[in-house]
């Protein structure tokens, strides 16, 4: 057990390491000078190319490709972000600042996901084929198939302007967080309940089920002890998948709903060529990512051991 | 007290594999069910097992490979229990040392889940399983076919002798007579769904009257094969 | 004819065979038994030349095997076949990609020693019984005339009586082409009814070689005492007298 943690850990580093080299890679050659692109973000206006050539030196980017990436990771390996090359504050106070809009926002877009699926999921597979799992798998392809911007279009017109229930755009209240946190979650609810119910029917269909009913076990404690940890294997995959898409969604969604957080954060990083934003942002995004997949790693493993042996 | 059912039948996508069947089993009987592959034997096991619980009858089913049996995220003290819990046992009720040492078992580390017992061990487990709670009849449909002869070879003993003077009655499921000709007393030749034949295993061996009878009888054995 | 001389095979940090040497006539046929681990599968890839012996050598007549186009028959009948092709493609796809010469009457003989009418071959492999499906897989395995046949537990999917008629014809197709067999089995009831010699595998050695006569009487080893022992109280042996 301790070696395959250790195992994951490692691979987990790799991941990290390339994922720094990517990002770094990418930026240093996207179109267009970087060097410009901060200058006028700075300055907010055209500048000369004498202001240009100080900026490339003050940032760092006079040096070369390597020299560069190398004089950002080391400070980095002690979480040192570093400063804006914009603004010149330092990264980690506005990151964090972000974070504590999105990160609530995605969980409740989670639990919304959760709470929608699971029981959709345990109706429709009531009875496979019927109306009602018809209706759940039909409404689920739907979801899965409408974008977020798309639906999130849609409810700001349907309970923001009609309706004028709640409001649409900014961060100031809770309600605030109710249509954003609303668009996520279904789209989240529909993958997960297709997930959940053909997990259970998979389940459902085990060899062994028909001996262990005709040993007398009640098919309640047959639903809990073994369908129940049978099918969680595949949701489990698929929360980790998850997680890329509620990122992703989160940062769509708060652009949608014009929320302060990571996706204002990074678009605005992004279009200003803010070196050490966009890699904060990305490194920790990996980050998180990678634990996260660690946890359902280290859970696979609980609940079947024989998922690390095949690894090895 | 005599097991007796009456009208088992199965139809599957429209085709009968099982034409309407009645059974009567005195405990203690040893009775192997035998035909070619596809006559319905399983089938009338499975039936048979179900409508016998229906009759709150104690019965046990051993399916042919402990794969059919086992859940392999559970642990086997997970099984074991669970198996309790169906029977309205206390846990630690049923004598499992005594099952484990008669079908030699009693080496396994039930904190482990099946895949870490051997495929024999795992096997004899669920037919200690089966055997708990002493049930009037214990159903084995080819309990040794996906183990090795040396392995199933001693399995089937010990599970004769576990079973000598007890009023369980057996039922061993098989397409081999060879495997049955000296375990039970009495045949039951399936064919195309039906009971072509119930006899004692010295009179179908020997003077088999119906043409699957015939057709198995000699077939029983290597050295038996018409040629 | 099969020389193995000598042969290991190491799979992965363990090894698989150890020190394996046997030698097949044509015309003969040579029964390898064992337990589940034994080394069996992978004394049959190291014929086929799948697996590389770390030691010894492994020839036909003094070539590698491979040059003397041995066949292999399977042990799952069906799934041995291309589902979505008829039987006869799959029969033929070997002979068509080694552009290889087969007798104009050759089919129509097999089909009749193996009992299967022709119009059978034009079917898709779930279209034919489990028995049948494993004789057109002998048939397959007969069609280019190989000297040398391998069969990988041939029997083990089929019911006992069904088992019977098919070695039966086997038996019967090799008194007629003269091909070497080497069979692999579990089945001891099989080999010694039906081979010249039986080879004991036991944790990748060979334990004893000996006829089925000298197997059933008087068996050298302990281990082959046990087999020997199981195969009677399963049925598949008559007790030796």
């Amino acid at each position: 057990m301790i070696a395959s943690i250790v195992d994951l850990v490692l691979r987990a580093l790799i991941v990290l390491a390339g994922t720094a080299l990517a990002t770094f890679a990418l930026l240093w050659h996207a179109p267009g000078d970087p060097a410009q692109s901060i200058a006028m973000a700075r300055f907010d206006a055209l500048v000369t190319d004498e202001v240009i050539a100080i900026v490339r030196e003050e940032v760092g980017l006079d040096v070369g490709f390597w020299s560069a990436f190398q004089s950002w990771v080391r400070p980095l390996l002690v979480f040192d972000f570093g400063n804006s090359s914009v603004t010149g504050r330092e990264v980690l106070p506005d990151l964090l600042t972000a974070i504590s809009y999105t990160v609530p926002l995605a969980l409740v877009g989670l639990a919304i996901g959760l709470v929608v699926s699971i029981p959709l999921a345990f109706v429709a597979t009531k009875r496979p084929g019927g109306w009602l799992d018809r209706l759940a798998v039909a409404i689920a392809s739907l979801g899965a198939a409408i974008p977020a911007y798309w639906l999130g279009l849609l409810l700001i017109l349907i309970f923001a302007v009609h309706l004028a229930w709640l409001p649409a755009m900014g961060a100031r209240t809770p309600a605030h967080a109710v249509l954003p946190a609303l668009t996520l979650g279904l789209g989240v609810a529909a993958s997960l309940t297709r997930i959940i119910r053909s997990g259970i029917l998979e389940a459902r269909a085990q060899p062994f089920l028909p001996a262990i009913k005709r040993r007398g076990v009640s098919s309640k404690a047959i639903g809990r002890d073994h369908v129940v940890p049978h099918a969680a294997i595949p949701v489990l995959t698929v929360l980790g998948l998850e997680m890329a898409f509620l990122l992703e969604g989160a940062v769509m969604v708060e652009i949608i709903f014009g929320r302060p957080g990571l996706g204002t954060f990074l678009v605005t990083a992004i279009e200003a060529r803010d070196f050490p934003q966009v890699q904060a942002v990305v490194i920790l995004t990996a980050l998180l990512f990678v634990t996260v997949n660690l946890v359902i790693d280290v859970i696979y493993r609980a609940l079947d051991p024989r998922i690390g042996e095949q690894d090895a | 007290m005599t097991l007796s059912v009456s009208g088992l039948s199965a139809m599957r996508s429209g085709q009968t594999i099982l034409c309407p069947t009645s059974l009567a089993i005195s405990p203690g009987d040893r009775i192997g069910l035998v035909g070619a592959s596809g006559s319905g034997k399983s089938t009338l096991g499975h039936v048979l097992v179900d409508a016998l619980r229906a009759q709150s009858h104690t019965v046990a089913h051993v399916p042919q490979s402990p794969d059919e049996a086992l859940d392999p995220l559970r642990s086997m003290a997970f099984h074991w229990r669970e198996a309790e819990q169906a029977l309205g046992l206390q846990p630690g009720a049923a004598d499992q040392k005594a099952l484990f040492s008669s079908l030699k078992i009693e080496g396994g580390d039930l904190r482990k889940r099946p895949w870490a017992w051997s495929r024999g061990m795992q096997q004899r487990f669920v037919i200690a399983m089966a055997l708990m709670g002493v049930p009037d009849l214990i159903v084995l449909d080819e309990p040794t076919s996906a183990l090795d002869p040396v392995i199933a070879a001693a399995t089937m003993g010990l599970l004769d002798r576990h079973l000598r003077g007890s009023k369980t009655a057996m039922m061993l499921i098989t397409h081999d007579l060879g495997l049955v000709a000296r375990r039970v007393s009495q045949l039951m030749v399936m064919h195309e769904g039906q009971i072509v034949e119930h006899a004692s295993t010295k009179d179908i061996l020997e003077r088999p009257q119906s043409e699957p009878s015939k057709v198995l009888a000699a077939h029983r054995n290597w050295f038996a094969l018409p040629c | 004819m099969l020389k193995v001389d000598h042969v290991s095979v190491k799979r992965g940090a363990s090894v698989a065979l150890k020190g394996i040497s046997l030698s097949l006539d044509p015309g003969k046929t040579l029964a390898v038994v064992g337990e589940s681990g034994a080394g069996k599968s992978t004394l049959i890839a190291a014929i086929l030349g799948l697996l590389k012996p770390s030691h010894g050598s492994i020839t036909w007549a003094g070539a590698p095997v491979r040059s003397c186009r041995p066949a292999l028959v399977m042990q799952e009948p069906r799934s041995a076949f291309n589902p979505a092709l008829s039987l006869r493609h799959s029969v033929f796809e070997t002979v068509t990609a080694g552009k290889l010469k087969v007798q104009d009457d050759r089919l129509e003989r097999l089909c009749r020693g193996l009992e299967l009418y022709p119009g059978l071959l034009d079917r898709r492999p779930s279209a034919v019984s489990i028995g049948q499906a494993q004789r057109v897989g002998i048939l397959r395995a007969l069609i280019a005339a190989p000297p040398f046949v391998l069969f990988d537990e041939p029997l083990s999917a089929l019911d006992a009586v069904t088992q019977k008629h098919t070695a039966k014809l086997i038996a019967d197709l090799q008194d007629e082409e003269g091909f070497a067999a080497l069979i692999v089995t579990h089945d001891l009831g099989y080999a010694v009814a039906h081979a010249d010699e039986i080879a004991v595998l036991k944790s990748g050695r060979i334990d004893e070689i000996s006829t089925p006569q000298v197997f059933m009487a008087s068996p050298k080893s302990e281990y082959c005492r046990t087999l020997r022992d199981a195969a009677v109280a399963l049925g598949a042996l008559e007790p030796p007298v």
